[in-house]
């Protein structure tokens, strides 16, 4: 029987991102999967080269807008790698905090994402309406629901007070006691059960060669977790359970990533308990000595990685970075064979895809081998004089 | 008896197997090694932390341009991804080629694309080195991570 | 026979076309509010008291957007169903005693005449996405014929073990000859039909053919417009009918105390559209493999069982 093919993206429901499989299909059976990437590159990479030291934090954190928390973080410690400096020890804590705070949400977010994906949408409901309590947490601490603008240079801006950490502990209280009573929900409810069962299995082997980072491979049993493997701002002084499932599908993806909350819920708890006084800020000079330094950080999809090389002028030389969901796709091709079409959003979800953090680098319109920018009036005389020659070139 | 840190029984090693091959190499930091190597000992490199220090997984590959060459970092994580060995290799720009790392870590596919899509160096022996990023019609030649490449109004 | 002008105003007004088109969208105001509370939020709010005018507002709007027929669609076709789509549910209405008495006089057999015209509907829907020529509009035409065929049996086979225990083919009779409702009779029965029902309305759990996240809109890709208005008024009416049908069959029509028939059948009507709504709150979409092996694993079975136990209450009531 001869096989067809059908795009998924850039604009598809299921996607809510500019990305785009191409599948080829069976029947309603997956064959072979190609993705192609770059609908939205921003060219960040290239324009962390064109802007300052202080300039790149804003920038970074623009990266994603869920995860934008690791990716300050793992360049504000890059760059203080360069310097050669610890920050204070109060600053790391206030660190781990604003990033588990922001793991919950990312967590609670996908969640609510995968129901919706299932058709359940009052799961989505519920748990959206959870997650606003994080967001009110963050807003609480910075001013910002999302993106907090924590992470600075040498240690973070916004201290928390005593009542903040009432406050905080509240909601780790509540926000328990929800995410426990989602667990019991994903883990009774039988369609959510025979949806996400035995479907887009990946096995631990392939998981390990195909490099899947974060919660993907902690659901093929693959220990790996940066915060451990490799403890940057304090981590290795706070206990907590590195969660892993020998499943291998995307329940095992659910459960990991609903136990992971509960994990960051006990770090807040203890990073609470421990904040050691002291200041939150080390005054560094603006610009570091040349060197390069990498980092990784557990960002919420998983191992994120900036490499910064500084050649001692204002701007950095090179910023590379490489993001979780980029190292995941492999694997999600993979996981994607041999299933249906039905299981295509549920198996795509289940890496918590982040493609505005996988794409980067692309910027101004460059067609026909010229080099401009256009303004919006031009861009709309050309796209009228486009539809008056019939839509074609 | 004096006991070695990980890190500096990983260099022994190295030097021991690679010994003059191995052009530099230092320890930035707990858990972070620095090699550089010629462009022909990447293959043989990466085959014996595979098969020495069970080599699985690598993070990505940076490629920067320094003028005359391409500098590319092989970031790779061994012992269960906690210590990462960073392999360091220049490739000349002018003719931007080195052996494909893919039938060791088929993990490095997207990675070795992504490099070749910005910043041109060709990798050899990769089984489809098409576009991944840039858009189709963007043309051909022109790498956007150059540095030689201006965006335009900056 | 009664006077040409009160037939005419039945079939036109009540309880005729106008009359179940307000109905169509007042369950699906009622659908839309049950649906928000239970998830949590507020429903259609602005529009007229509570929002009650929001699914008319979407009607009206829907019908002075843009008509776009694609190019490589089968023109006649592709505008020609939106049309048909709606007639079915209507004329099917017909035969329901509404008031008491159906417009269209009631014969033995019309039980049969409205199976086939539930089947027509399903057709319809898969020439609708058939003739798109989309992708996602074929995939959605053939799950909806797949759904169809793990369906419509289980279902028939409910309708048929009613119709035994009555030993009538007439919807009339049967909801007239109700002295216990079959919902008590025939609790089994009425779960498979109901759940029937809500795979043939393409509701969630088996909203399959129109799976949002999978398939697009599914066979109503390519709909825009006055176009898709009038399949979301068939949507509506088939809704209406369902319910009617139901309240019928296992409810006992009309028949109540003190008020008049009508009255109770919306009543037994709305309990129904909120019935079928809270199944669709508390599940997960299934995939059409499940839903088919579901559907051929147990609900035929069951199905047989209670057409067995409708046999055997048929000769003791004997």
């Amino acid at each position: 029987m001869s096989t067809y093919k059908i795009p998924v993206g850039p604009q598809h429901p299921a996607i809510k991102e500019a990305f785009q499989f191409n599948f080829e299909l069976d029947g309603e059976i997956i064959v072979n999967v190609k993705p192609r990437l770059g609908f939205v590159h921003r060219g960040i990479e290239k324009g962390m080269e064109l802007r300052s030291w202080v300039q790149g934090i804003y920038l970074s954190e623009r990266i994603c807008g869920i995860c934008n928390v690791p990716h300050t973080t793992c360049y504000c410690i890059a760059v203080e790698k360069l310097h050669d400096v610890d920050v204070p020890k109060r600053a790391q804590y206030l660190r781990i905090i604003i990033n588990e705070l922001n793991r919950i949400h990312s967590h609670l977010l996908w969640l609510g994402v995968l129901g919706m994906e299932l058709g359940f949408l009052t799961f989505y409901m519920y748990v959206w309406r959870d997650r606003e309590r994080v967001m009110d947490l963050v807003e609480l601490i910075s001013g910002n629901r999302v993106t907090p603008s924590m992470n600075f240079i040498g240690g973070v801006v916004y201290d928390i007070t005593p009542k903040m950490e009432m406050a905080i502990k509240k909601g780790m209280d509540y926000l328990e006691e929800r995410t426990k009573y989602y667990k019991s929900v994903v883990l009774n409810e039988p369609t959510i059960k025979v949806r996400t069962e035995n479907i887009g299995v990946l096995n631990k082997s392939a998981a390990t060669d195909l490099c899947a980072v974060g919660p993907v491979a902690r659901a093929s049993d693959l220990k790996t977790d940066v915060r451990f493997d490799d403890p940057y701002s304090s981590y290795d002084e706070i206990p907590f359970n590195l969660v892993t499932y020998s499943y291998c599908d995307v329940f095992a993806r659910v459960l990991v990533r609903v136990d992971e909350v509960l994990e960051s819920i006990n770090i807040i708890r203890e990073c609470l308990d421990k904040l050691p006084s002291g200041p939150i800020m080390k005054k560094l000079k603006r610009t570091p000595p040349p060197g390069e330094s990498t980092v990784r950080v557990e960002a919420p999809r998983g191992e994120l990685m900036y490499y910064v090389k500084s050649d001692g002028k204002e701007n950095p030389y090179r910023v590379k970075i490489r993001t979780p969901t980029l190292a995941n796709i492999p694997a999600v091709c993979e996981m994607l064979k041999g299933y249906h079409i039905a299981d295509i959003p549920a198996i795509i979800a289940s890496i918590d895809p982040c493609y505005c953090c996988t794409e980067r680098i692309l910027f101004i319109d460059k067609a026909r081998n010229k080099r401009w920018i256009w303004s919006h009036s031009q861009l709309r005389k050309y796209s009228l004089e486009w539809y008056e020659n019939g839509g074609r070139r | 008896m004096t006991t070695i840190s990980r890190e500096e029984f990983i260099l022994k090693e190295l030097k021991l197997a690679f010994n003059d091959k191995i052009l530099e190499s230092r320890i930035a930091a707990p858990r972070y090694i620095y090699v550089t190597v010629n462009k022909e000992t990447v293959i043989p490199l990466v085959k014996f932390l595979k098969e020495n220090f069970g080599l699985r997984h690598i993070v990505t590959i940076t490629g920067t341009d320094f003028g005359e060459y391409i500098e590319l970092i092989y970031h790779l994580a061994i012992y269960g991804r906690t210590l990462m060995v960073n392999v360091k290799t220049k490739v000349p720009k002018d003719d931007p080629e080195i052996e494909s790392i893919v039938k060791l870590l088929p993990g490095a596919t997207l990675y070795e694309r992504e490099v070749h899509d910005l910043l041109g160096v060709v990798f050899t022996g990769h089984p489809n080195l098409e576009r991944l990023i840039l858009p189709d019609d963007w043309p051909e030649g022109v790498y956007p991570l150059r540095k030689d490449w201006k965006m335009e109004g900056t | 026979m009664a006077d040409p002008i009160i037939s005419l105003i039945q079939i036109l007004i009540f309880p005729g076309l106008i009359f179940l088109f307000i109905l169509g969208l007042i369950f699906e105001w009622i659908d839309r509010k049950v649906f928000a509370r239970f998830q949590n939020r507020i429903g259609p709010l602005y529009t007229g008291p509570r929002g009650f005018l929001q699914p008319l507002a979407d009607f009206i709007k829907l019908l002075t957007k843009e008509d776009v027929t694609p190019r490589y669609v089968d023109k006649f076709l592709f505008n020609l169903l939106p049309g048909i789509a709606p007639v079915l549910p209507v004329f099917a209405s017909f035969y329901l005693p509404l008031n008491g008495y159906p417009i269209l006089h009631p014969f033995e057999g019309d039980l049969i005449l409205i199976i086939t015209l539930m089947t027509i509907y399903t057709i319809i829907v898969f020439m609708a996405g058939w003739v798109s020529t989309n992708r996602f509009s074929s995939i959605g035409a053939a799950r909806a014929i797949l759904q169809f065929l793990g369906f419509e049996i289980p279902m028939f086979i409910s309708l048929a073990s009613v119709a035994i225990d009555s030993a009538s083919l007439s919807i009339t009779y049967i909801a007239d000859h109700q002295p216990i409702p079959y919902i008590l009779l025939q609790p089994l029965g009425f779960i498979i039909f109901l759940i029937a029902l809500q795979a043939e309305l393409e509701r969630v759990p088996f909203d399959i053919p129109e799976a949002e996240s999978e398939i697009v809109a599914g066979w109503l890709t390519e709909y825009s417009g006055p176009k898709l208005a009038f399949f979301r008024l068939s949507n509506n009416l088939m809704l209406v009918f369902g319910a009617g049908l139901t309240t019928a069959i296992f409810l006992g029509g009309g028949s109540g105390p003190i008020l008049p028939p009508i009255i109770w059948y919306l009543i037994k009507m709305v309990f129904v559209v909120i019935l079928s709504t809270i199944l669709r709150t508390v599940f997960a979409r299934l995939r059409i493999d499940q839903v088919l092996s579901g559907a051929w694993r147990y609900l035929i079975p069951l199905a047989i069982l209670q057409l067995i136990l409708a046999k055997f209450l048929a000769v003791l009531v004997m």
